[in-house]
Order: C-alpha cells, then sequence, then structure tokens
C-alpha cells in the first residue's frame, strides 16, 4: 500500500470514529446547574408493547444500539469554564426491573456515569434520560431504535428504518450531534425574555424521592370532536383544560390577591428550522390568562390560548427566542467566567425569576409516528416530564393510533389541579381512564 | 369496570380508591382484583449512593507523600531538628479533618469533632516535645483544646436536636462565643499569673448577653420575629 493511500484510509477512520467530547447544547447548559440531591431534570419515555418484556434480549437490544447513539452514551464532566460530555465506554447501561418511584435523582457520578437509564416492567420498556443529553424527540429516537432492535431480536425482521427508528449499523450524521440553536440564533434582535411572577400551586411536599404519577388515558377521535366544537386543536384545547383547572385551583385556594397563571409549554423547533440532532432543541412560550382582569368563561380561555399560540409559534418569534438565549452564552465576558460562578448565578436566576414565570409545565409530543410494520406490536405510548423544580405538577401528552395518554407527574401529595383537569374532560364528554401509583398510605 | 362516583373517570381494576379525589371504590358488582398486575410497580427504588472515592485517595496520598518526604528529609539532608515533626502533625490534621468529607461520609459529626481534638492536641504535644518543654502543654494547650472542642460539640448537639432558625442558631453562637471568651480568659490567667481576673471576657460576655437576651424576646414575640425574619431574609 502506498502513502498516499494510507493516509488516505487513516483519514477515513478519522472521520468515521467519533468525538473525543461534545460541548452542552444551549439548553443542556441548565439542566446540570439545577442538579440537587433530590432533583435532577430526567424526563421518561415508555413504549408499551403487547407481549410481556423478555430483559435479556432488551438487555442485548440496548447494547447494539449505544453505540449508534454517541451522545447519549455518554458521562457529563466539568471544565474549568463550562460542562461537556465525553464518550462513557464503562459497562453499562443495564437494564433493570421498573421501580414505583420513577424519575429519581441522577448523580452524575453514579450508574457507571450514565445519564440515562432502561426499564423493564410487564411489556412496558421506559427509558430515563437526562436533558442535558437531549430533549423528548432525541430521546423518543433511543427508545423506538432500542425497541425496533429488540423486536428484530424477537425474530420480526421486516421491521425497517424509518421515522424514529435509526439504522444500528450506520454512522451517526453530524447533524444528530450538532448544537442546532446555535446555527439558527441568528436574529438581529433579542427580544426581551417573560419575566411576570406567576401563581404557584402550594402543596404539601412528598417525602424524598417520591414522585406522583395519574396517566388519563383517552380516545384521539374523542379530544379531537371536543377540540373542534370549540374551534381549537387538540394541544390548544388540553392547554385550556390546564389553565382552567389551575385558575380553578387559585381561586379555591386562599389568596390574599389573585396572580396570572401560566402554562411553561416547550416547542419543538424542528417543525421550523430543518434539523435533525438529537439533542436538545426546543424553546418555551408561556401561554396564560391574567384572572386580575376579569372572569373568563372556558371558551375565552380557548380563545385567549389559540390567539396567543397563532401569533408566536412561528419561525421568527422562535428565531428571536433562541437568539436572546444564546446571546449570554456568546458573551465573552460571560464566556470566561469560572463554571461555578456561572452556576451560581444561573441558579439564582432560574429559581427567582424563571421558575417562577409559568405555574405549570405542559408538553406534547404528538402523534406518534411508527414504521407501519411495528405498529401490530405497540399498544400506546407514554411519557412524564419528571419531577418539578418547585411544589407544581407537570404534564405532558403523546398519542399513537386513537390512544391519547396524559400524564401529571407531581411531587405534592394534592392532586387538586389533576383533578379539576380530567373532571373538566369528562363533563365535555370524553371517556377517560386513570391509571396511577398513588396509593393510600401515601395520600394519608 | 370501576368509575369513580365522584369524578366520573373510570379506574383500573386493581384501584383501590380514585387516585384524582381519594373515593374509595365500592363496586358490588366487581371485586377489586388484587392479584392482578397495577400499571405501575409495586416496589420502590432507591438513589445509588455515590462515593467521592477519587478525592479520598487523593487527599491520602497528598497527605502522607508529603509527610514520608518531609521526615526522609529531615532523616537524611537537612538533619539539625526534628522540624519534620511539626509538618507531618500538619498533614495528621489535615487528613483526620478530611475524614467526614471525603473519606468515610457516615461518620458521626461528634466523633468527627473529638477526632479533631485529639489531633490538634497530639500536634501541640509534638511542638511540645520538640522545644523540650511541657509545661505550657499541660498547663496550657491541652485544657484550651478540650475546652474548645465540648463547646463545639454542645454548639451541635444544639444546632442538631434543638429547634432550628435563623435566629435560634444565632442564639446558640452567640452564646458559645460568650462561654468560649469567658473560659479562654479564665484558663490564660490562671496559667499566666496564677489568679483569675476576668476582664476583656466581660465586655464580650456582656455583649453576647444582651444580643442573646434580644435574640429570645425576638423569639418569644412572634410579630417582632416576623419583622426581622422580613427584613433579613436572603
Amino acid at each position: 500500500m502506498s502513502k498516499k493511500e494510507k493516509t488516505q484510509e487513516n483519514s477515513i477512520k478519522k472521520k468515521s470514529t467519533h468525538k473525543d467530547w461534545y460541548k452542552l447544547d444551549l439548553s443542556a447548559i441548565v439542566y446540570p446547574t439545577l442538579q440537587r440531591r433530590d432533583f435532577s431534570s430526567v424526563y421518561r419515555l415508555s413504549v408499551l408493547l403487547k407481549e410481556e418484556i423478555k430483559p435479556d434480549v432488551l438487555q442485548k437490544a440496548v447494547d447494539m444500539t449505544m453505540p449508534r447513539f454517541p451522545t447519549y452514551k455518554a458521562a457529563i464532566r466539568k471544565g474549568l469554564f463550562w460542562r461537556y460530555l465525553e464518550p462513557n465506554n464503562r459497562p453499562g447501561p443495564f437494564v433493570q426491573a421498573d421501580v414505583k418511584n420513577p424519575c429519581q435523582p441522577m448523580y452524575f457520578k453514579a450508574n457507571n456515569r450514565y445519564l440515562i437509564r432502561f426499564y423493564y416492567y410487564g411489556s412496558r420498556i421506559s427509558l430515563e434520560a437526562h436533558h442535558s443529553l437531549g430533549d423528548g424527540t432525541g430521546g423518543m429516537c433511543v427508545l423506538m431504535t432500542v425497541a425496533a432492535v429488540y423486536l428484530r431480536l424477537l425474530g420480526h425482521e421486516e421491521i425497517p428504518n424509518e421515522g424514529f427508528v435509526l439504522d444500528i449499523t450506520q454512522e451517526p450524521d453530524s447533524g444528530e450531534l450538532e448544537d442546532a440553536y446555535m446555527k439558527y440564533a441568528n436574529a438581529k434582535v433579542c427580544p426581551p425574555r417573560p419575566g411576570e411572577k406567576t401563581y404557584r400551586v402550594r402543596g404539601t411536599k412528598e417525602p424524598f424521592y417520591t414522585l406522583n404519577i395519574i396517566d388519563g388515558i383517552m380516545s384521539v377521535s374523542q379530544v379531537m370532536e371536543v377540540a373542534k366544537k370549540y374551534n381549537a386543536t387538540i394541544t390548544e384545547y388540553l392547554n385550556a383544560v390546564l389553565l382552567y383547572a389551575l385558575l380553578e385551583k387559585q381561586q379555591k385556594d386562599w389568596h390574599i390577591r389573585l396572580k396570572p397563571v401560566k402554562i411553561a409549554m416547550p416547542v419543538n423547533l424542528r417543525r421550523f428550522f430543518p434539523s435533525n440532532t438529537l439533542r436538545n432543541f426546543i424553546t418555551m412560550i408561556y401561554p396564560g390568562i391574567d384572572p386580575r382582569l376579569g372572569d373568563y368563561t372556558f371558551e375565552e380561555i380557548v380563545v385567549q390560548v389559540h390567539n396567543y399560540m397563532r401569533y408566536y409559534i412561528n419561525e421568527k418569534f422562535l428565531r428571536g427566542d433562541i437568539t436572546t438565549n444564546a446571546a449570554t452564552q456568546r458573551h465573552p465576558l460571560i464566556r470566561v467566567v469560572p463554571l461555578f460562578i456561572k452556576d451560581f448565578v444561573v441558579r439564582q436566576f432560574y429559581t427567582k425569576v424563571q421558575d417562577r414565570n409559568s405555574s405549570a409545565g405542559l408538553t406534547n409530543m404528538g402523534a406518534m409516528k411508527v414504521p407501519e410494520a411495528m405498529k401490530p406490536y405497540i399498544e400506546r405510548f407514554d411519557i412524564c416530564m419528571g419531577q418539578p423544580f418547585s411544589s407544581r405538577t407537570n404534564c405532558a401528552i403523546i398519542s399513537f393510533g386513537d390512544i391519547l395518554t396524559i400524564n401529571f407527574a407531581s411531587s405534592i401529595i394534592e392532586a387538586d389541579v389533576e383533578r379539576y383537569f380530567f373532571r373538566k374532560l369528562v363533563k365535555d364528554g370524553i371517556h377517560v381512564k386513570i391509571e396511577s401509583n398513588r396509593t393510600l398510605d401515601v395520600m394519608e | 369496570m370501576s368509575y369513580c362516583v365522584n369524578c366520573g373517570v373510570e379506574l383500573d381494576k386493581t384501584a383501590k380508591e380514585c387516585a384524582l379525589c381519594n373515593t374509595p371504590v365500592m363496586n358490588p358488582r366487581e371485586v377489586i382484583a388484587q392479584n392482578a398486575k397495577t400499571p405501575f410497580p409495586e416496589e420502590k427504588g432507591q438513589v445509588e449512593v455515590v462515593k467521592s472515592k477519587d478525592m479520598g485517595i487523593f487527599v491520602t496520598i497528598v497527605c502522607l507523600a508529603t509527610a514520608i518526604t518531609c521526615g526522609l528529609l529531615n532523616a537524611f539532608v537537612f538533619t539539625g531538628a526534628l522540624w519534620s515533626l511539626a509538618v507531618i502533625g500538619v498533614c495528621v490534621i489535615l487528613w483526620v479533618t478530611l475524614i467526614p468529607f471525603v473519606i468515610y461520609t457516615k461518620q458521626p459529626v461528634y466523633v468527627s469533632i473529638l477526632f479533631d481534638g485529639i489531633a490538634v492536641s497530639g500536634y501541640l504535644y509534638m511542638l511540645a516535645y520538640m522545644i523540650e518543654s511541657d509545661k505550657w502543654f499541660w498547663g496550657l494547650g491541652l485544657p484550651i483544646v478540650i475546652y474548645i472542642t465540648v463547646i463545639l460539640e454542645l454548639l451541635t448537639l444544639c444546632i442538631r436536636k434543638l429547634p432550628k432558625s435563623f435566629l435560634t442558631i444565632g442564639l446558640y453562637v452567640i452564646t458559645a462565643i460568650g462561654l468560649l471568651c469567658g473560659g479562654l480568659e479564665f484558663m490564660i490567667d490562671r496559667y499566666l499569673a496564677g489568679e483569675v481576673h476576668i476582664r476583656w471576657a466581660a465586655v464580650v460576655m456582656t455583649i453576647c448577653t444582651v444580643i442573646d437576651i434580644a435574640i429570645i424576646t425576638m423569639l418569644s414575640l412572634r410579630r417582632v420575629r416576623n419583622a426581622v425574619r422580613r427584613r433579613l431574609h436572603f
């Protein structure tokens, strides 16, 4: 082999090998900063298959799949100025039997430094990932690929690689690993961030590591029919119902004066900016109602949410939003500040401003697009936003076929918001089935 | 299938009560499926505890290396006096102090304070041995270390066992400072002059007493306590 050929071969090898480290993306920078002994930004995605899970096969599927996702097979490390991800070649992640209290804190040095967990329970496969690795779309790609590999190992070879299912024999595309924020944060002005204090749900804190989950399962067509009656989409309608529940809760709580009620809702930026990144690429919008202006009927709430979404969810506004967020990270003076000072400032800002911007969180993953050949093996999907930073409730929605799952996760004993929410759906004529991990001894 | 009579939602066949309103399920036509699989597991998970092993090893190696290097230098190169004992003593104190933080995090705080006191006493005795005069050690050094250790143990006990708030912790700390100053002057006077004349400590103790009275007043009057909390919150 000539020298030239050898050099060429070496350069191809270099291109194909994974990077030594990855910068955290714009959103991911914040999540490790908020890490506490009793709080981690962990979310959970689950897929319910139609047959009992075989743990050994699932472990094999995980082992085969993880190298395809280098930013998920990673450990988080501290630099002098920023944290970063580095490839993690320790054994794992290992599949484990599911637990009653999901989304437990994820310490960076535990679990062989993996920031991802796989669980199985009955016919359910669950993935829990730290938000610093990626958002729900990225996590769903990992879960769906694992599920597809698992089904193939069970003999269902016909499942193709499409949609969320990626080809595990392929090298990861550079676009999958990029920080897409920086590519599109190029508006010529930085619009100010919203900074209004909102209503905060008061409740009795649960003991350490307890996460209360309430799943509402219903029919997509029924919800769509009701939403249409109000001239709204499913997301707008459910957003309005949550705002309605929060307003009810505030009204019935003891209060001196009313406060605005707002919902923090992540928007998937991939819908507006072409990107196939598996890392975070979301931004927040805050639809809300100000009860100080007067009593809103439910129809008025729906109109308000509908108009807000039409006005704010467009490429221009979202570009401005991510430019504002990126401006802080790009500032040369901020970049040279040591990490521990950044941590302190960010934590203060998040606790005093960002966390008070909203009364609850709501995310809608939308309808899951699954390869046609995989559909017969899947019952439904489930999503959980994880433990809220302060005492409130987080709502996550996902649908597959005609099954819509609405998941509430909170670490307070009271389930008032959830009760008002589901009662409103029942009142609107939607059949709701409730599943929960709450038990009487916990609630008393 | 059972429905909640209050909320109108369908409940899982294993549910004993409605998760939304806590209303018990009572359906004579359908008994709760006791043995059926619940939608969520029954077992609670535990978070893996992380031990800062690396830091413990690092601290131990640094302390050990410094102590051994100084010992060897003292034995073979700079052989004039036993100066290495001072460095070795500091290494021992540092290591003992860091045990609860990086080596054995479960060590009770009272034991840690006791070990710290023993390490400091040992160091002082070492200094006394080096200068070949131990009168000051028995008369002043050791009593002061024992006294400070006892005060720290009592302060820790108060903070951990008695009611804990911003004001009460202030009360315990100020009282400890007053006692510490009084005790120090008592021991110093007794050692140097043979008789006790409390002077500067009396000033400190008076100030501490006044502050203590003010804090106790604040604690007993809810209105004053709230006003102070409001103005001093951080």
